[in-house]
């Protein structure tokens, strides 16, 4: 998988992936005779070597030196990744050569990734995550949305509610894999209504970019296969209540 | 950002190393801000001079800078960690003073002019309304900004620098004409105005927008005060005052936030500062003393004995002492005159716990970098201190 952000610092840089979810400064923020992290509630790790990921940087101006001296030292981290780059931590990264990527997704992320950093072009590998396109069918008939549960027999989530879902296969579209999946796993041909926009979420070693499309229909007939063992008609509030696959609520909320 | 060929060849590092990092640091500012292209420079002003601020990490960048870059623009420094010559009387560490000048040796190599001072617009680069700048040091690029018209951002130290050596600065916020308009106005009513006090009022009421001051008339003293404490207490780098700044009357105020200042405002700012009693270091000239400062002191001091054990400080620049040495004589029987540095950037925690001064930037910068208690005086109280 790879993420495309904006290359701020050259170079590339290879690592474990070490996460702060908050705004970091390197003044105090990091000891630089070794690289640890001085916050005791990352539990004292260190950077030296890793792929340093962290939203934004704060703090003195004087943060730019202290990537100078962990140069010095010897412990730089590999690489860093930012959501979105500001100047202090730009600056130590291009002075002290630390490949720098932002406008990155850092959901996407989990500490311990293995992560290629490429500042010259602006992208984060994560060779051990895979990517899947899927799609995200919601059938609405007035106020009601239609969940089903996954049967044990799928490959993914099972027992899971969801929308009807399927893999985008290789040189298909998106809408034509939707309208397919609509017809096997309920028996429903309908056209398309709306397009939502693409979600994109990390579960364990796979990243899905799920396209959402909604389907409007009145009073249907509802015909399951093998895919689900049951179905429901909720409203979008109700689907709280549901152990559902990761990001249906915030697709809901987008598309309807 | 749009490079042109030229500038290109300058990042593929066809002009050398330096020129080449100085030009990626250009380029990653100039994308994070949105820049669309370099512009062109008349002067820079760096900060990053003090052994205490950027160690020896900053060093080995200097070295690794000054082996083949040089500036190319007039750049000017600010403040280093310790008097160039009196260091020893400051108590000052041999290694320290040997690393201090090692830095200020980088500079040099790198062509930079090394009169250390906060206040190169009063004597060693003095800007033209209109001129684009890539000034770092907060209160020297805002007085630049409003008192003279000129155009710089507020430069982190390395940015500028880096700015000297390629002539050029990504052209974004302050550059722009729509970014120098007033965001609010500050009415001030007071009868006798501390600018310490008015600019840590203003600086920590407005954050990072543009005042626009009515009811005030600053002298240039006053608006170097004023301009130091405002970028302090927020991080105002610039400002105008209605009938005394040349951008002051060119804006539409219709609609705008208002702000007004007056004796409770004032007085919850001097209470802010006040930390201390009974200080062991006496230090004015943050910024810089200016040659009628250190007139107006002499004035004052002539002919008086001099009372109290704290140590007394007068710090101003090389450049600015060599034209009143006879003042000088008379301040310096009260306390060090003491040039290239100042309280803020020598180690004073080595030897002082509690600072008097009359600057809002100092008050704002003692507790956290100097590990300082600080009393705060207006002139005429640390006259009186020390008479």
């Amino acid at each position: 998988m790879i993420l495309k952000g904006r290359g701020i610092s050259k170079g590339k840089g290879e690592g474990e992936v070490v996460m702060n979810a908050s705004a970091t400064s390197f003044l105090g923020g990091v000891e630089p005779s070794t690289g640890r992290l001085t916050d005791p509630a990352l539990g004292g790790r260190s950077v030296k070597g890793r792929v340093f990921a962290f939203p934004q940087g704060r703090g003195s101006t004087v943060g730019s030196y202290v990537l100078l001296e962990m140069k010095r030292q010897g412990t730089l981290p590999a690489a860093l990744i930012n959501a979105l780059a500001e100047p202090i931590v730009a600056t130590g990264a291009v002075m002290s050569g630390v490949p720098l990527v932002d406008h990155i997704d850092l959901s996407l992320l989990r500490d311990g990734d293995t992560a290629v950093v490429d500042g010259t072009r602006g992208t984060v590998e994560l060779p051990n995550v895979k990517e899947c396109h899927v799609v995200s069918c919601i059938v609405r008939d007035g106020d009601k949305v239609l969940l089903l549960k996954r049967s044990a027999e799928v490959g993914t989530f099972q027992g899971y509610w969801a929308a009807v879902s399927g893999f985008v296969e290789v040189g298909e579209s998106p809408q034509r894999t939707a309208v397919k999946e609509l017809s096997e796993e309920t028996g429903l041909d309908l056209p398309i209504a709306k397009e939502g926009r693409m979600v994109t979420v990390r579960d364990r070693d796979t990243i899905w970019h799920i396209h959402p499309f909604l389907f409007e229909a009145k009073a249907p007939s509802v015909c399951i296969d093998w895919e689900h063992t049951e179905f429901c008609w909720v409203t979008p509030q109700e689907v709280k209540d549901y152990q559902t696959v990761p990001g249906l609520a915030e697709l809901l909320h987008d598309l309807l | 950002m749009f490079l042109t060929r030229d500038e290109e060849s300058v990042l593929a590092g066809e002009k050398g190393e330096g020129l080449r990092t100085a030009m990626e640091l250009l380029v990653a500012l100039g994308d994070i801000y949105d820049a669309k292209e370099l512009v062109p420079i008349s002067s820079a002003h760096l900060s990053g001079v003090s052994y205490k601020t950027i160690g020896e990490g900053g060093i080995e960048f200097l070295e690794r800078l000054s082996k083949d870059a040089k500036v190319c623009v007039p750049t000017t420094l600010n403040p280093a960690g310790m008097d160039r010559q009196k260091w020893k009387e400051m108590g000052i560490s041999p290694r320290f003073a040997d690393r201090q000048l090692h830095i200020i040796d980088q500079y040099e190599r790198l062509g930079v002019n090394t009169d250390c001072s906060c206040t190169p617009y009063l004597g060693t680069n003095i800007p033209q309304k209109g001129q684009t700048l890539a000034w770092a040091e907060s209160n020297a690029l805002s007085f630049a900004n409003s008192v003279i018209g000129a155009r710089t951002n507020r430069e982190g130290g390395p940015g500028a620098l880096a700015a000297a050596i390629v002539g050029k600065t990504p052209r974004y916020g302050l550059h722009l004409d729509e970014n120098r308009a007033p965001s609010i106005i500050v009415s001030v009513e007071l009868d006798k105005v501390d600018y310490s006090l008015l600019g840590q009022a203003v600086g920590s009421a407005v954050g990072g927008r543009v005042p626009y001051f009515r009811g005030i008339r600053p002298t240039v003293d006053q608006l170097k005060t004023l301009a130091a404490a405002m970028a302090a207490a927020g991080s105002v780098a610039l400002f105008h005052v209605e009938g005394v700044t040349p951008e002051a009357g060119i804006h539409d105020l219709k609609g705008m936030d208002r702000l007004v200042i007056g004796k409770r405002e004032v007085e919850a700012a001097r209470n802010k500062f006040e930390t201390g009693k009974d200080p062991d270091l006496i230090a004015l000239g943050c910024p810089h003393l200016s040659v009628e400062e250190i007139r107006d002191l002499a004035s004052r001091l002539r002919g008086k004995r001099r009372k109290g054990d704290a140590e007394v400080w007068f710090c101003t620049s090389r450049c600015t002492a060599a034209k009143c040495p006879r003042e000088l004589d008379v301040l310096s029987k009260f306390g060090h005159v003491v040039c290239d540095t100042c309280m803020v950037v020598t180690p004073i925690e080595e030897r002082f716990k509690t600072t008097a001064t009359n600057s809002g930037k100092a008050c704002n910068y003692l507790p956290t970098l100097c590990s300082q208690k600080v009393v705060y005086r207006t002139t005429d109280g640390l006259v009186e201190m020390i008479t």
